[in-house]
């Protein structure tokens, strides 16, 4: 049996710059940091049992992978040949799937380096994270960038630089822990209670990033700035820049932004919020605001006013810190090999 | 006499002025991934170095919680390899020197441990063994070398080394003695950070 653990995290600035349509033109950049908040894949070898189990939100029992509704499970066992000897893969997060914090991604990321390590072998930071967008983006077609699968692979706050080349650097942001003590106190963090899958939003926003070029590159510019202010512990900037970002990005799909998550976005505002942004590709998700501490309890009431009048009810604060560790094998037992 | 201590600080002050500190800053956060995920941290290196490994452990296992022993459930867990000298004379005289680290290492290693490499040279075959058995695994290496750095700065995550001319031990090893104190340093303030924030409710 193994355990997989990896962690969700939240973008600031430069999400969708790691699209290949504008990468493959001018480098993209987006600054992220991972939190305390995780997926778990588990995975263990069922010899005696022919068949193929699979446990999330449901549970599947097939007798071949191709079988399998589960559409990254099926396409990354079937990719890694695992296909004849019984398998049970279980997944379990903090989160429920589709928050804007990236939770897909680091499933696949946790799901690729535990079938490894099932198989022998070892994947590095680097090849975990390059095997999890080849699974999403080249086999499972996801309209997704590949933000997701390095944050969660390396861990940590980091600048990702995605290159022409399809390379991508991986520089940390090395802010000491008062800078990051400093930033936690400011952040809050509402899951608005509103899920919809990253690919619906992704779609439209990628059919049109010519039109936008000019937004995607001053998006992708100001993730050195941002970084720069987290090094300086500078939060009121950091939220401009988070607010100035969230307005650039409302304006690339139609389906980035929705009345309801504009109405909570203006309530935290007008309640001392410094800026904010809606994480993940947007039209629902989590909303992170950056506020100075003594607003924080009048931010939480007028949020849970406006949500109660438009029924989010799953409206929800979310509390989190920031964390360094990334994708981990947290457990092998003693029938898995080890090289 | 005066004119040699000038002459020994001065060039200590001018190596200290070149350290690599991005790497060391690095180093500390793949510690702080480490305790997260509650690994285990092994410390080694050959004389001087292993002196200096089995300081560490005693200051990340102990000083870094000092100020409030009993307030932190969860410490570091350093260990220096090998931990008893029963293990380094039976690796030594039964397999080899090259095997005294990678030997007892291989016992221990996960893959949520990060592994401390001390070699002033960075060229030690024993040293650059157990890096290599941690790269296998994909274990972080933070390594402390000298000189131009040697195998083991190629072979490192966080490559701190300490650059001096070839042969200069009495330097290298009292940076090295330096840089560990200041990541104990760094620590030891942030499990005091920590615990004002817990207690202020933060």
């Amino acid at each position: 049996m193994i355990l997989v653990r990896a962690p969700l995290r939240i973008s600031f600035v430069g999400g969708g710059t790691d699209l290949p349509e504008f990468y493959q033109k001018h480098p993209g950049r987006v600054v992220s940091a991972t939190i305390d908040k995780y997926v778990y894949v588990l995975i263990n070898p069922t010899p005696l049992v022919d068949k193929f189990t699979i446990k999330y939100q449901k549970t599947e029992i097939v007798d071949h992978p191709g079988e399998l509704e589960h559409t990254r499970l099926k396409a990354a066992l079937l990719d890694l040949g695992l296909v004849k000897t019984g398998l049970e893969v279980g997944s379990f997060a903090d989160l429920p799937a589709k928050t804007g914090l990236g939770s897909s991604s680091s499933f696949s990321v946790a799901l690729l380096r535990g079938l490894h390590a099932h198989l022998g072998g070892v994947l590095s930071n680097r090849q975990a994270a390059e095997e999890a967008s080849r699974l999403e983006i080249e086999l499972v077609q996801e309209p997704i960038g590949k933000q997701d699968q390095y944050a969660a692979a390396f861990g940590g706050f980091n600048v990702f630089q995605f290159n022409s080349d399809g390379s991508v650097d991986v520089s940390p942001v090395l802010a000491d822990y008062r800078k990051r003590a400093v930033l936690e106190e400011h952040l809050l963090l509402f899951f608005t209670g509103i899920t919809r899958p990253a690919s619906s939003v992704l779609t439209e926003q990628r059919s049109r990033v010519d039109q936008h070029f000019e937004t995607y590159v001053a998006m992708a510019e100001s993730v050195p700035e941002f970084a720069r202010r987290v090094l300086e512990g500078d939060v009121r900037g950091m939220a401009h820049m988070l607010h100035e970002g969230w307005t650039r990005k409302r304006s690339l799909a139609s389906m980035v932004s929705t009345s309801v998550l504009d109405a909570l976005y203006e309530a935290g505002l007008a309640s001392g919020a410094w800026g904010g942004k809606i994480l993940g590709a947007g039209g629902g998700g989590c909303l992170m605001l950056l506020a100075p501490p003594g607003s924080h309890a009048s931010i939480r009431r007028s949020l849970s006013d406006r949500a109660a009048k438009d029924r989010l009810e799953g409206f929800k604060e979310i509390g989190v810190r920031m964390v360094q560790s990334g994708t981990d094998l947290v457990y092998r037992n003693q029938q898995t090999p080890v090289r | 006499m005066e004119g040699f201590i000038r002459t020994f600080v001065s060039d200590v002050t001018q190596v200290m002025a070149g350290l690599p500190i991005r790497e060391i800053a690095k180093a500390i956060n793949m510690i702080q991934a480490v305790y997260e995920r509650d690994g285990r941290i092994y410390i080694f290196g050959n004389g001087g170095s292993l002196a200096l490994a089995t300081h560490w452990v005693s200051d990340f296992n102990k000083t870094v919680f000092s100020h409030n022993l009993e307030s932190h459930s969860r410490r570091f867990q350093a260990i220096r390899l090998p931990s008893t000298e029963e293990e380094l004379s039976a690796w030594a005289n039964d397999v080899g020197y090259d095997m005294v680290f990678a030997g007892p290492l291989q016992n221990y290693l996960q893959e949520t441990d990060c592994v401390i490499a001390i070699s002033s040279s960075g060229n030690s075959e024993n040293i650059v063994k157990a890096v290599e058995l941690a790269r296998r695994r994909n274990v972080p290496v933070i390594g402390l070398s000298g000189f131009d750095g040697g195998r083991l700065n190629e072979l490192s995550d966080a490559r701190i080394a300490v650059k001096t001319e070839k042969g200069k031990y009495e330097i290298v090893e009292g940076i090295h003695a330096v840089i560990l104190h200041l990541i104990t340093k760094y620590f030891q303030d942030y499990f005091d950070h920590q615990l004002a924030r817990r207690s202020s409710g933060g």
